[in-house]
């Protein structure tokens, strides 16, 4: 599903992916740790689009296309999805005026007719009911005056409703407590698919209980230096990542 | 006495039927305005305004956008009294529907004790010329025996788009009164002069809707003479336009008044807006809310600006004004002024203003959902919008 070789990126003027390579099938999870500024929150930027983080060189191929060449809302509706590590607020714009939006440019784009009201009312509160979300939600704005934990939420909400096959989810652990942990853990759980794969982005162990990971990567210095399977995540929350410089 | 005031002045026609008292007032404000110099840069009013475009002539007139309605009376199962005000080039038409306890006139047919003397002076001359030269406009006074809400409409509808029309209407309100009126440009190079009397615990919802043709003209001064405990919820928009200048003077002479403005300025193209609010808290206990959002795109420029007064003993004033704008091109210019001058110890006050371009983080967040970069634009646009919508 996604070939990354070998990608250099910039983010602004400063190199940060020096060397990334990374294989991704369909229906695989994906955790990348890392430590602070070791480039993970730029992987998923530059997958997404982010125009702040530049290629330099290297290959990234997803579903047989050239991602690099695509723009962010093209991407998008290709099916790639990034779950902010700090959503955006957007006063004045609902949840759900803004996702069916969403919805349906990325249905326009793939050449599907658009959702109409009723048909998208209908499946939203459907997904509010099984993702175990507060529809309140649907009514406000978007991500304007929500806590930390909701603004994640939300974004695992727009992942449901907008049913990506790659979802890179960026930090969407920190800040949650338990529960809210839990919550997004179960979102993601009931999007895991054969077909739908993740890129789980986290500093810590313990999202990684909740959501079961097929390989762990550990990302340094703008590459990857050591991948495992789930236990490498309880060894980096044992150690650290020290051990990995000798 | 320059160019553009000597054209005006030599207009003036004094109308053979009207009152000798109101003939006087012409008399003394052609004095005025002959000791007067022509609007320009060296004004505060008119320093970021095209004052030249005032004596340009206008040749074409295309289409204005169309403005959502702001006041919703949709939801409510209330009966509305509505009475739609067309002025146009032969006077004003009422329509039918219009309840008897609202009197309409003609502006030039009341009688002298309602009459309010507005206090111009060279940084308003362009709207002294407007007491000098008024030839159309409304009294309208709405009695308490009101059983319904009221919506009284004015419409600006005039043929001749490059001849200047000066207007005053005067819409009084007697006391515990509640009104919503909207104001409407259709057609026609207005100067308007709108005075508004309210009285104790009238409480006023208005919408000012100008979206101007390319080329088209409006220069208004809005005054609001306001008494005990009267609500006001103003809001204003402001689109397009060769030229555009509105004042909003409040004049807060009373206790517990309560004023919240909200204007939209968006210019395109070539347009000038300038949008000038003045609140003057002359007593304790009153309350103001200004916002104002500005886009400029194109080579257009906007100048907003929200001043508050506050006087000697005006304490327990509350105070707010939030200016924010946006730049769509490196050409726009928009000039942003939030002004308080305090003169009282117990005031409550805070204001601010921002000029930049669209977030770009916010832009990226749309489109990494799928909306491609114009619509993400439009979005951002009318959520940017949406803080300065106050009814």
């Amino acid at each position: 599903m996604l070939k990354i070789n070998n990608v250099f990126a910039k983010a602004g003027d400063k190199d940060i992916l020096k060397g990334l390579s990374l294989n991704v099938k369909p229906g695989e999870v994906h955790a990348i740790m890392g430590p602070n500024g070791a480039g993970k929150s730029t992987l998923g930027n530059l997958l997404a689009g982010m125009p702040y983080v530049q290629a330099q060189s290297g290959s990234v191929e997803y579903m047989g296309k050239d991602l690099l060449a695509l723009e962010p809302e093209e991407r998008a509706a290709e099916g790639v999805f990034l779950a902010f590590q700090y959503p955006v607020e957007i006063p004045g714009v609902n949840n759900m005026y803004f996702l069916r939006t969403a919805l349906n440019s990325q249905r326009k784009y793939r050449g599907e007719a658009p959702m109409d009201s009723a048909q998208f009312l209908r499946m939203v509160k459907q997904k509010v009911k099984d993702m175990n979300m507060r529809d309140d939600l649907l009514k406000r704005p978007v991500n304007v005056g929500f806590s930390g934990g909701e603004k994640k939420r939300n974004e695992v909400f727009q992942m449901g409703v907008l049913e990506p096959k790659l979802a890179i989810l960026d930090e969407t652990d920190s800040g949650l407590d338990i529960d809210a942990l839990k919550i997004v853990a179960d979102g993601v759980n009931q999007l895991r698919s054969a077909e739908r794969s993740f890129i789980i982005i986290t500093h810590y162990q313990r999202l990684l209980d909740y959501i079961e990971p097929d390989f762990v990567h550990v990302l340094a210095d703008g590459k990857i230096v050591k991948s495992g399977d789930k236990n490498l995540a309880l060894e980096l929350e044992e150690q650290g990542y020290g051990w990995l410089n000798k | 006495m320059v160019g553009l005031i000597n054209n005006w002045v030599s207009h003036a026609q004094l109308s053979v039927n009207e009152a000798e008292w109101l003939a006087d007032k012409r008399a003394t404000a052609i004095q005025q305005l002959k000791q007067l110099d022509d609007p320009g840069r060296k004004l505060e009013s008119w320093r970021y305004a095209e004052s030249s475009r005032l004596y340009q002539s206008i040749e074409t007139v295309d289409s204005p956008q169309s403005l959502t309605d702001c006041i919703d009376e949709a939801a409510s199962d209330v009966k509305i009294d509505e009475c739609v005000i067309r002025l146009q080039d032969d006077g004003f038409v009422v329509s039918d529907e219009c309840p008897d306890y609202l009197d309409v006139q003609a502006i030039n047919s009341m009688s002298e004790n309602e009459w309010l003397d507005l206090a111009f002076g060279q940084e308003t001359v362009v709207n002294l010329a407007n007491t000098a030269l008024f030839n159309s406009g409304v009294f309208v006074c709405i009695k308490t025996n009101a059983k319904n809400p009221i919506k009284i409409v004015i419409e600006y509808d005039y043929k001749n788009n490059n001849q200047w029309q000066f207007i005053r209407n005067h819409l009084k309100v007697t006391a515990d009164t509640s009104i919503t009126l909207e104001e409407r440009w259709l057609s026609g190079r207005i100067n308007a002069v709108n005075v508004y009397q309210l009285e104790d615990q009238v409480s006023l919802l208005r919408h000012q809707k100008m979206s101007l043709s390319q080329t088209a003209q409006f220069v208004s001064f809005n005054y609001f003479e306001v008494a005990n405990d009267v609500n006001i919820v103003t809001m204003n928009q402001h689109y397009g336009g060769g030229l555009q200048h509105h004042i909003h003077q409040f004049n807060l002479r009373a206790h517990g008044a309560k004023v919240k403005l909200g204007s939209i300025n968006k210019s395109y193209a070539n347009n000038n807006i300038s949008d000038i609010v003045q609140v003057n808290h002359y007593s304790k206990n009153n309350q103001s809310d200004v916002t104002h959002r500005s886009i400029a795109k194109d080579q257009s420029q906007i100048y907003n600006n929200a001043k508050a007064v506050v006087a000697p003993g005006a304490d327990q004033s509350v105070i707010e004004q939030d200016l924010k704008n946006i730049l769509l091109s490196e050409n726009a210019k928009i000039f942003s002024k939030p002004e308080l001058e305090v003169y009282a110890d117990e005031v409550v006050a805070a204001h601010g203003s921002t000029i930049g371009a669209l977030d770009e983080t916010a832009l990226f967040y749309l489109q990494s959902r799928g909306i491609d970069v114009e619509q993400a634009r439009e979005i951002m646009i009318e959520s940017f919008e949406q803080e300065a919508v106050v009814c």
